[in-house]
């Protein structure tokens, strides 16, 4: 009944979002509610010593306004428990931005007004604010080691070698963070922009000290959410609550976008060293990899996965990688986009055109000779890959034969400097546990509840294929409530699991309810789709639950879904690894004069396994194709070492891709199933996307230029 | 953001008795993307808005045999799609049509351009005191001299302020030798759009020669002379929606293959529009040839000073006059 290939369907959510009927969190409405803004600190370290609020109640419509006293004490850490939640407010200031005041008025303009009003005063600290300053504490992350790469590159006939660098950047989806709290009788309503409604309760019910079991979280559309609106949680949302609950009314923050650069996390600067050693043939085989990041003092995104895909995604036996945290004064970094693979990936696929460069060899054939059906460093199978199909259909679409290998050979009619570049990418595919009811009803509606939050990839239309495919349902009235603790458990979507978590269940779904059809109808032969044939045998409806876990996982993880803590399978799994692949061939165009870098043309071919939804998969791809051209080119967060915080941060000023900036993205998949990640036979696609895109177009300038660069982003300065 | 008055006259007489009625820091608004922006950011706090958009009469469009006249509340976008002003001075539809996106262009009004505030990142971002700015707070210091400065200026720049005049359209304007007319306490008078700015040296929070209540009522731009050819060229981070890294607005007059006249004004370099007289002067009796448009546009940065992060402005610059010159000269007839 599942099909082999799915057909293209539109996303089913896009008419009610191009006529703005989808609910974001800031949208829903919500009678009698309070306008909260808050005040953030303006040192970059130190201590609040006095806050003076006087002339904030005196602004008409002031109602409260909540500072550190107001607030529980932080719960008490748990040795190799869950990460703590993020702090409410305190005296101590870790960072600049860092909220000090919450002012809530009967209006969005007082609270603006009184938070203006509120007066600070600050004993100030010596700071930290950039990897190289005074003060930054060193801190090594783990090791992740194989084979004997000191001795292999020893005696490696070639070694290639060099620094990288990738700047601070922040996600700036166009939905700011928002929270709605509602608390009324002993339940508090969380109406989040977050990918991770379970966690958003487990986190906000620690802050504040109170039962998780009367939490409830909705988010069923998130405009965007990139990493920012998952992992950590947000500081605002326990502030929100506790304002709710204090005030006993509704209360509301959809904070500035000034202020979200401050207090969300970001993708953090990161170095990476490489030295890659292959035979005189271009073999691979050892690399050593010293990679290091900005930290914040407490900060948990981990150093070591920048290791993740760099030691997987050719057949390397011998590997060496370091990382390193250099904890500063920030607020915590956290997971962007392709979060270590976009630096690390730069880093690496850099130094293989490197490579295949001072090896007078074709860079594509020379990653064609790499690929490996082994992880070296687990010393399973892959459970498939194929990469190489990636690179061979990509290199023809393109159009590579034509290429001439020398840097600098290729012109176009009015002179600019044409460069084509190539580079891979992979990701992990992960897969997280996921419980799902279907609820099938004579009078023609469907009701599908499970685990997921729509952030525009388009888990919504790929759940809906999936139930329209093989059930005979009406397509009108199908209701797919995702993002809502009060409808299924909610694990976080992020890591390109989330398909992996909602596909497979539904499929098994869909599965359970025709053999529940087929028990109620016992043989008996009734025209009509499902909700008819309901209907002629008078039953109202008909409802099941399934469930489904990881490879290797047992029915334990679904306790953990039940909290909404993280409970993520793969990608090495108990008898094999599971990782996406993508290969990028770019096109870039470098004007003779003023050296503006232009991206006409880029080719995308994927292995994402089974792909479900094609339009949104397409979408996502060249998604992730748009935002490695800004990252490559444009996006960086200034930090002036001498006060801390960000300048540029504001759409104006932290420059990311416009449409003028984006040429023609061809996009194509491989489309076979996996045979064992999952019973859907997918992979992860929303991360892999991105991976490997800028150094493409780093390459790309290297082929036009001649010139190897290696920090990001490439910028007209280094051109000229 | 702090509370306000608003009053919407009907005429240019009414809107400037208001002002001279008003407490001090009143502000005329007209699209209001750069008033409300600073608003926002606590770095502008008017008591009062007087909105000139109901005026009568500033709206009007102009195109003479002599010269052009546009109305200041004639919006940015009309200027960047007319197609006769496109084909007669090319040079001022593309500095509007490159600034901004479709939507600012939609509300901002040609007259309100002319004084947009700088978007140096230090003067924006300070409202709550925690970098010095002498333009925000005289005397309180300039946190951009010796810091993040890549988007600072390296002419007109002075030890209080680099900070970089960022409108377009004055730096066209400025090419063209135009004139805005302006009605005031005072009564009206003219100036030449490049008397309008002032340099930063000591007193960089003085940035316009308007005296207070001073209303822009028009702008007029004579015709370039017939067969010259003009163009705004301009350099950015991407291709549209950002502020020029550096930029060129330029009119070349030739005879036979010999530059007979040369205009040239710098944008994004400068800390005010930049008529560049060295280059032009060096133009005259000169054949263009990427050699001498070169020769121009270094000659156009001979006294540029660049700071920490914005030397490469030196060279862009040379290189944007260098291609705007050219592109030109292919536009001029003889
Ligand atoms: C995100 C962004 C990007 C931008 N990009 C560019 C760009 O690339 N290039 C570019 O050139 N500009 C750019 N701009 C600036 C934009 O062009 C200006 O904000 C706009 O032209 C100002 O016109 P306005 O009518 O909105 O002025 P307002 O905001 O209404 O007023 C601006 C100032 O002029 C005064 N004023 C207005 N009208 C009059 C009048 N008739 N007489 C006297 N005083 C008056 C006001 O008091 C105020 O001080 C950008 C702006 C933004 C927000």
């Amino acid at each position: 009944m599942i099909p082999a290939s799915f057909p293209d369907r539109a996303r089913i959510d896009a008419r009610d979002k191009v006529l703005g009927v989808a609910r974001f969190s800031a949208d829903v409405p919500v009678t009698g509610v309070l306008y909260a803004m808050m005040v953030p600190a303006r040192i970059a370290k130190g201590t609040l010593t006095g806050l003076d609020t006087a002339a904030a109640l005196r602004v008409p419509g002031v109602v409260r306004v909540l500072t550190e006293a107001d607030f529980p004490a932080p719960p008490p850490v748990i040795e190799n428990g869950p990460p703590p939640p993020p702090p409410t407010l305190e005296r101590e200031i870790a960072y600049r931005g860092q909220p000090v005041a919450l002012v809530v008025a009967e209006t969005l303009e007082a609270a603006i007004e009184g938070a203006a009003a509120v007066v600070c005063t600050y004993a100030a600290a010596p700071f930290a604010a950039l990897i190289d300053s005074e003060g930054g504490v060193r801190e090594m992350g783990e090791e992740i080691v194989f084979g004997d790469a000191e001795a292999t590159l020893a005696s490696a006939a070639v070694v290639v070698e060099g620094e990288f660098l990738s700047p601070t950047q922040h996600h700036n989806p166009i939905e700011l963070l928002a929270t709605t709290a509602v608390w009324e009788a002993g339940r508090l309503t969380l109406h989040e922009a977050t990918q991770g409604a379970g966690g958003t309760r487990g986190m906000t019910a620690r802050a504040l000290g109170i039962d998780p079991g009367v939490v409830d979280v909705k988010s069923p559309y998130v405009g965007g959410g990139f990493g920012q609106k998952g992992g950590l949680g947000q500081r605002q949302t326990a502030l929100i609550a506790h304002a709710s609950m204090l005030l006993g009314r509704p209360v509301k923050l959809v904070t500035p976008r000034g202020q979200i650069f401050h207090l969300a996390t970001y993708r953090p600067l990161s170095r990476h060293r490489i030295r890659l050693g292959a035979t005189a043939e271009g073999r691979m085989v050892a690399m050593q990899y010293d990679a290091e990041q900005e930290q914040s003092r407490h900060g948990i995104f981990p150093s070591a996965e920048y290791h993740e895909t760099t030691s997987r995604m050719y057949g390397i036996a011998n590997y060496l990688g370091t990382s390193a945290d250099v904890r500063i004064d920030r607020q915590p970094p956290g997971w962007m986009r392709a979060p270590h693979p976009q630096a690390s990936g730069f880093a690496m696929e850099s130094m293989v055109d490197e490579l295949a460069y001072r090896l007078g060899q074709d860079p594509v054939a020379l990653r064609l000779a790499n690929t490996g059906d082994v992880d070296f460093r687990t010393g399973q199978p892959f459970s498939s890959n194929h990469l190489n199909a990636c690179l061979e259909e990509g290199a023809r679409r393109f159009g590579w034969s034509s290429r001439t290998a020398e840097p600098g050979s290729m012109t176009a009619d009015d002179g600019s400097l044409v460069g084509w570049g190539v580079a891979c990418g992979s990701y992990p595919s992960m897969m997280v546990p996921a419980v799902a009811t279907l609820r099938i009803g004579a009078d023609g509606s469907t009701r599908y509840a499970a685990s997921g939050h729509e952030m525009g990839q388009g888990i919504r239309t790929a759940i809906a294929s999936v139930l329209l495919e093989s059930l005979e349902i009406d397509p009108e009235r199908l209701e797919i409530l995702i993002g809502d603790t009060t409808a299924a458990p909610q694990h976080i979507t992020a890591g390109s699991w989330g398909s992996a978590g909602a596909v497979p269940v539904a499929m098994r779904a869909a599965a359970r309810m025709r053999e529940a059809v087929a028990e109620l109808l016992d043989g008996r032969e009734i025209a009509g789709n499902l909700h008819r044939r309901l209907a002629t045998v008078r039953r109202p409806f008909l409802e099941i639950e399934v469930s489904e876990v990881g490879p290797g996982q047992g029915q334990d993880v679904l306790q953990a879904l039940q909290y909404g803590a993280p409970a993520v399978a793969g990608p090495a799994y108990p008898t094999f690894t599971t990782m996406s692949y993508i290969a990028h061939f770019v096109e870039v165009r470098v004007e003779p004069t003023t050296r503006r870098v232009r991206v006409p043309r880029v080719v995308s071919i994927v292995d994402c396994g089974r792909v479900i939804s094609p339009r949104t998969a397409e979408s996502q791809v060249r998604g992730g194709v748009v935002w490695a051209i800004g990252a490559a080119l444009r996006e960086a967060t200034e930090v002036d070492p001498r006060y801390g915080g960000y300048l540029n941060n504001d759409l104006a000023d932290y420059v990311v891709a416009v449409n003028a900036d984006i040429g023609a993205i061809d996009v194509g998949f491989i489309d076979q199933p996996d045979p064992l990640a999952n019973s859907a036979g997918l992979k992860g696609l929303g991360e892999v996307a991105m991976v490997g895109a800028s150094p493409a177009i780093a390459n790309a300038i290297f082929h036009a230029t001649g010139r190897r660069l290696h920090e990001l982003p490439i910028r007209i300065e280094h051109l000229l | 953001m702090h509370p306000f008055d608003y009053i919407r006259p009907a005429t240019p007489q009414d809107a400037v008795a208001a002002f001279a009625n008003a407490e001090a820091g009143a502000r005329y608004i007209a699209g209001g993307t750069t008033l409300y922006d600073l608003m926002k950011l606590d770095i502008e706090r008017p008591p009062l808005l007087i909105d000139v958009t109901a005026i009568a009469g500033l709206g009007e469009v102009d195109i003479g045999d002599e010269r052009l006249r546009v109305g200041a509340l004639v919006p940015m976008s009309t200027i960047a799609a007319d197609p006769d002003i496109g084909r007669d001075y090319p040079v001022l539809a593309e500095s509007l049509a490159k600034a901004a996106s479709q939507q600012l262009r939609n509300m901002a009004t040609v007259g309100g351009n002319l004084l947009q505030r700088t978007r140096c990142m230090y003067f924006r971002n300070g409202a709550d005191g925690a970098f010095p700015c002498n333009k925000r707070q005289p005397g309180s210091g300039c946190a951009a001299i010796d810091g993040l400065d890549r988007g600072q200026a390296v002419l007109g720049t002075s030890a209080s302020c680099t900070a970089v005049s960022p409108g377009d359209w004055p730096v066209a304007l400025t090419a063209l030798d135009a004139s805005v007319e302006i009605v005031g306490p005072a009564g009206a008078r003219r100036m030449l759009v490049a008397d309008l700015y002032r340099l930063p040296g000591d007193t960089p929070h003085l940035e316009f020669s308007l005296t207070p209540g001073e209303l822009i009522t028009g702008i007029e731009i004579p015709r370039p002379a017939a067969g010259s050819g003009s163009t705004y060229h301009k350099i950015r981070d991407r291709e549209s929606y950002a502020f020029a890294l550096a930029s060129a607005a330029v009119v070349v007059q030739r005879d036979g293959d010999l530059v007979s006249r040369a205009r040239i004004a710098l944008g994004g370099v400068a800390t005010r529009p930049w008529r560049a007289t060295e280059a032009e002067d060096l133009l005259v009796g000169q054949p263009l040839t990427i050699e001498t448009a070169l020769a121009a546009g270094r000659a156009a940065f001979s006294t540029a000073t660049p700071g920490h992060h914005n030397g490469f402005k030196l060279e862009l610059g040379a290189r944007t006059v260098a291609d705007a010159l050219l592109i030109a000269a292919e536009r001029s007839r003889t």
